[in-house]
């Protein structure tokens, strides 16, 4: 099917758990956690549309009136280029901060799905927890939320067009961000 | 640790039994930086971790924050100083203040977010309640206490002991005999008009990136002094080709002590490179450079295109030309840090971007969007910084380990420039560790010296 006759198609029906396309997308975000669990970050970056935004915004400690505290300086804030970056520099041998690699699981859950801004784009929300393990080190964790645009491209499949990582720690405990979310 | 008064006065380098340690060694005698040698075993041991505290972040003077991080009344934002937990606030008359973060009563925490605008400081314990100058406006129960139990004009807000700024960066001690800023800074100031005043005034742009590393903040400070880890602790990056491919390629520069254990220096970038002069600037602000500095100044601001600072003992500047991909071309960013320990072996590191007043909105942009992409923990720079600080620090953590030393020896043979045009002491050269080695050798002056004894006025040109 043509991915606009596709997309015109999308109703926040069709969104609810339990229809082809709840479980088409779930399936995605399963097998986009793989790659990145599996090493294979060149095939991870092929699934990113070249318009990409991905960011994660630093978040504060603040009272719940002044909202969740998400500001505008950022941890990632990264295009198509930059985030082409971090992968080829996972792959030189010499990102000494994941040379010999830690080890991730990327969890996904609590999906909500619904028709996106634009046509032919889905509006994707889950809850992450990834878990890292470096060396001889204990476990790491990173929580929070993740709203991404998934985008029906020609041919029918999905690219991620936007990547919102609104993690939940104020101080990241975790030595650094040199893992992919 | 005794009170100040109990200790000899007549302590010094070597002034036993004061550096003394449960082991019998002498922190003088394992420490010795003109020798660059420099014992594996004050980077996680607790016992000098509890000296620490007391001779260097009880008593030394560390920045709180910049003036364009409060700029309205009632602005308030929670930082360490040293390693208590302080309040920097602007009062409801527009003085800047610092404050032990706790209240009076049982020292509960008061200020509990990040950055807030206040009226009233109300703890929330009891209920306690302090006017933004400090003063306590109102305790809890107040009919219950007796005459004379409660005496509200002796019970504010336990003040830093001094708090002064230089270029809008607040500084604060808890030490009400620490030598004054503007003395403790000297000479390092001239450094510091260079990178907080070449072109008018600097903003801190937002909020510090705040994150935990399992290292000794030591070598943290150590490495924001060392140039020549740049090419194969950062060897990523050039072989994505950010940086150069040969090694010398940030040793054309100088090296600076500017006294008092301040350190910096200043790297040229490829020869005849305009996007490596002026710090990375846009052309439009080298002009500001004359406007607002003196000629040798300028004329420093102008060659280089790296840069980095520390004002003693951990509050740092980087002003770095770099891309922020393999696509883009290099730009000047300035990124200021601070770290100070949770532990002997956990740090708490701080990352601001700041950019100059005068910057076109796309500067700015460019700027902050290079600096997020290589600082700060997700930093394709950074983060491999953090792998070597942790590993070096659990390697440092065996009894057989603390019987040896690391290695700080290069250019210790090397004489000082004498053409080097600014204060202190310049060698050419930008790769060598006379930083590091004035660096420890003002922590074991401050290891060395009994409580209350410290101050004195930086005279960087008398001492190596």
């Amino acid at each position: 099917m043509s991915a606009v006759m596709h997309a015109s198609a999308v109703t926040p029906a069709a969104c609810a758990p339990g229809t082809p396309l709840y479980g088409e997308v779930t399936e995605f975000l399963y097998r986009e956690a793989d790659l990145l669990d599996s090493g294979r970050f060149g095939d991870w970056f092929e699934l990113f549309a070249e318009d990409i935004r991905y960011d994660m915004p630093v978040r504060t400690n603040q009272f719940r009136a002044a909202g969740e505290g998400f500001q505008e300086v950022a941890f990632f804030d990264d295009n198509y280029a930059s985030l082409k970056t971090r992968v080829k520099r996972l792959e030189t041998e010499f990102a000494w901060a994941e040379t010999p690699p830690s080890r991730t699981r990327h969890y996904v859950t609590n999906l909500l799905l619904a028709p996106g801004g634009r046509a032919d784009e889905l509006a994707v929300r889950v809850n992450f927890m990834i878990t890292r393990t470096r060396a001889d080190r204990g476990h790491q964790m990173f929580t929070g939320r993740r709203e991404d645009t998934l985008r029906r491209v020609s041919g029918g499949q999905l690219k991620i067009a936007r990547r919102l990582i609104l993690g939940d720690q104020t101080v990241i405990t975790n030595s650094n961000l040199s893992i992919l979310f | 640790m005794p009170a100040a008064t109990t200790l000899s006065e007549a302590g010094g380098a070597g002034g036993a039994p004061f550096t003394q340690l449960a082991n019998g060694e002498n922190l003088a005698e394992i420490v010795r930086p003109e020798e660059g040698l420099i014992s594996r075993r004050i980077f996680a041991d607790p016992e000098i971790y509890a000296m620490e505290l007391e001779r260097i972040f009880g008593r030394g003077w560390f920045f709180l924050g910049h003036d364009s991080e409060i700029p309205n009344p009632g602005d308030a934002i929670t930082r360490p100083c040293g390693v208590d937990p302080a309040i920097l606030l602007r009062d409801d008359d527009g003085v800047v203040r610092a404050f032990l973060n706790s209240c009076r009563h049982r020292g509960m925490r008061l200020c509990r977010t990040d950055r807030e605008n206040v009226r009233f400081l109300r703890c929330p314990y009891h209920g306690w309640s302090y006017r933004t100058n400090g003063e306590l406006l109102a305790a809890s129960s107040e009919n219950h206490y007796g005459e004379g139990e409660l005496d509200k004009s002796e019970l504010g807000l336990i003040p830093v002991a001094r708090l002064e700024s230089y270029r809008g960066l607040y500084f604060a001690t808890w030490d009400k005999n620490a030598t004054p800023l503007d003395a403790w800074l000297g000479d390092m100031r001239w450094y510091m008009d260079i990178i907080f005043g070449r072109t008018g005034e600097i903003e801190f742009v937002g909020v510090p990136q705040v994150w935990d590393v399992d290292c000794s903040w030591k070598f943290a400070t150590d490495n924001f002094t060392d140039n020549f880890h740049v090419f194969w602790a950062h060897q990523s990056l050039v072989q994505l080709g950010l940086l150069p491919n040969f090694p010398d390629f940030a040793s054309h520069g100088h090296m600076v002590t500017a006294g008092n254990g301040h350190i910096l220096h200043f790297v040229q970038g490829p020869p005849n490179d305009e996007i490596y002069m002026g710090l990375g600037l846009p052309k439009a602000l080298w002009p500001r450079f004359e406007q607002n500095l003196k000629p040798p100044q300028a004329e420093i601001a102008m060659r280089h295109g790296y840069s980095a600072g520390t004002m003693w003992p951990n509050f740092h500047w980087l002003q770095l030309t770099s891309a922020g991909d393999m696509e883009s071309k290099p730009v000047g960013i300035l990124n200021l840090r601070l770290e100070y320990p949770l532990s002997p072996t956990r740090t708490r590191m701080y990352s601001w971007f700041a950019i100059d007043k005068a910057a076109s909105p796309e500067f700015r942009k460019i700027s902050y969007e290079t600096y997020v992409r290589t600082f700060g923990p997700g930093g394709i720079f950074d983060q491999d910084d953090m792998e070597n600080w942790e590993e070096c620090t659990a390697a440092a953590i065996g009894p057989a380990a603390k019987r040896h030393t690391l290695h700080h020896k290069m250019g210790i043979g090397r004489k000082p420039d004498p053409k080097w045009p600014g204060p202190g002491i310049g060698y050419s050269d930008s790769y060598g560790e006379m930083t590091q080695r004035a660096w420890y050798g003002e922590w074991l002056r401050w290891m060395s010296k009994p409580l209350g004894s410290i101050g004195r006025a930086a005279n960087g040109g008398a001492r190596r």
